[in-house]
């Protein structure tokens, strides 16, 4: 027998034919694994799908007359001079500092910027959520 | 949404600057890259929007996206993507109100994460694109520049490793 596993994605996502979601519908009435498959897939959707929605960094800059500049790029000889800047500092605060390294909220935020937001509004446009008892009967 | 076409830069840029970075992280797993990545590609936006021909605007923002992404990896000789680190959602959270609710939500999400990081990158794209991005597989056709077919089999093979990953 062959199985149309790619139509259960395409089926989730709405991008079936009507001839093609019968199709499947009437394959997955006598597949279990098919069917099994189905619901397998379809956790993973809503797993991917629920992943929480990102704020963009505080500090980058969306005008378009405000310097838009890549962050890491075309700097040349900058970079290594600030690296040896850093490295100088981090020197300095290692004998300055008694303990080790502590790392402070503002510190995170700046590296790892990236917020969580449970934002309904930016979800993706389209859901559909296919009928498993329906199909599973 | 894809049906009002954006024509001036900052209208992109507000509309989607969110977007492309959620799609950059997703990809990548860090929110540096991502960021970088929102400024190229709305640099080249900007310099491309002049000539945009009126037809599937997110197929066209999507295929810079992502060919800036491309570019940025082979230009960098990347790196191989880092899984996210911890810190990130528990310090995010610590503060916020019913934390222990998505604390569980969250760390559920760095195994997905994780997973997604190590799918091939085929894969991966055609999965964030749908279920982060919220493209049609048409529009995803068109950003990839494969047959809608290949984008179907994709997205479930993806789905499929996915699982395999997460069990």
């Amino acid at each position: 027998m062959t199985h149309p596993g790619e139509l259960i994605s395409a089926y989730m996502d709405g991008e079936l034919t009507r001839p093609e979601i019968e199709q499947l519908l009437a394959h997955l009435d006598g597949c279990g694994r098919c069917a099994a498959e189905l619901q397998q897939v379809q956790i993973v959707r809503s797993a991917v799908r629920s992943l929480p929605r990102l704020e963009l960094p505080a500090g980058l800059i969306l005008e378009a007359d405000a310097g838009l500049v890549p962050l890491h790029r075309n700097k040349g000889l900058l970079v290594g001079a600030a690296a040896a800047v850093v490295a100088l500092v981090i020197a300095i605060a290692a004998i300055l500092t008694p303990s080790a390294a502590t790392v402070s909220l503002e510190e995170l935020n700046s590296r790892y910027g990236a917020r969580a937001s449970l934002d309904p509004a930016f979800g993706p446009a389209k859901v559909v959520v296919p009928n498993l008892a329906e199909l599973l009967e | 949404m894809t049906e009002s076409v954006p024509l001036t830069w900052e209208e992109v840029a507000r509309v989607y600057g969110r977007k492309i970075y959620n799609f950059a992280y997703r990809l990548t797993g860090n929110s540096d890259d991502a960021a970088d990545l929102v400024q190229e590609t709305l640099l080249r936006v900007r310099g491309g929007l002049a000539s945009y021909q009126p037809g599937s605007f997110e197929g066209w923002l999507w295929r810079i996206t992502r060919n800036a992404f491309l570019d940025d990896v082979r230009r960098r000789n990347r790196r191989p993507t880092a899984p996210l680190p911890d810190e990130v959602d528990r310090w995010d959270l610590a503060s916020a109100p019913a934390a222990d609710i998505e604390y569980s939500r969250i760390s559920i999400g760095d195994d997905v994460q994780k997973a997604l990081l190590e799918l091939p990158f085929e894969f991966r794209e055609a999965v964030v694109l749908c279920d982060i991005v919220g493209l049609s597989y048409e529009e995803i056709a068109r950003a990839v520049a494969v047959p809608v077919g290949t984008v179907r089999s994709r997205i479930h093979r993806g789905r499929k490793l996915l699982r395999e990953s997460l069990t």
